[in-house]
């Protein structure tokens, strides 16, 4: 369990901010297309990033959560 | 993409193992329980017992779950019929190219106009520091119209979000 438990991601919820994620992930469009992206990412959860599905800092402008 | 095929080495030989062709038949795990051990991780331990038993039992696999094939390639030139099981005589597409997809993990599938789909074993690190264990299919808020913050709630649709 503790090797399944260090394989699988790690997705952080960054107050009000992106979701961190880190680990073993592979990112997909809609149509199962692998999206290029680094071992840790930033994804934007707040609808404002002109860079999606990554963050570019436009939280602090946006609702708050 | 999430065929968790896998491959194990030891100096003298590499096994493939391709999960979905496993129909259980069993003749790995009575034949070297050593070395397949299905309930371990990894569950194919090449150090369990010497190449030529392992030669013997991945041969025995009746479908193409387990292949293996000489790291010395000029000696995989030198197999035929007796090694039933030898890529070259299951799985021909593995000599040339054996770059196998090892993927396993999660999958993120950023859904169009929609929320983080995440698909998978994961860990959600909660703002307070607690972690929590995922499996299976969960969605994310992308839009930060969610009331059910982190969690998809279908606030996106209302808000009209476009990705």
């Amino acid at each position: 369990m503790m090797e399944e438990n260090k394989k699988s991601p790690v997705i952080t919820i960054i107050k009000n901010g992106p979701l961190k994620v880190a680990g073993n992930f592979t990112l997909l469009k809609e149509n199962n297309y692998p999206v290029e992206s680094a071992s840790k990412v930033y994804l934007c959860r707040c609808g404002k990033s002109s860079n999606k599905p990554f963050c570019d800092g436009s939280h602090r402008e946006a609702v708050k959560g | 993409m999430e065929s968790g095929e896998r491959k194990y080495k030891n100096k003298d030989i590499t096994v493939y193992w391709k999960p979905i062709s496993c129909i259980h038949a069993s003749a790995c795990i009575n034949g070297l329980p050593r070395v397949f051990n299905p309930r371990k991780r990894p569950w194919v331990r090449m150090d369990g017992s010497v190449t030529e038993k392992i030669i013997e039992v991945v041969d025995k696999c009746p479908v193409d779950a387990l292949t293996w094939k000489w790291n010395d390639e000029e000696k995989n030139k030198t197999v035929g019929r007796e090694h039933p099981n030898h890529i070259k005589n299951r799985r021909r597409s593995l000599l040339k190219n054996d770059d196998i997809d090892t993927y396993q993990g999660a999958t993120i599938k950023i859904m169009e106009n929609g929320p983080f789909v995440i698909n998978g074993g994961f860990l959600l690190e909660r703002e307070n520091g607690s972690r929590s264990k995922f499996s299976g299919k969960v969605s994310l808020c992308c839009c930060g119209g969610s009331k059910l913050k982190p969690f998809c709630d279908g606030s996106h649709r209302a808000i009209d979000f476009k990705s």
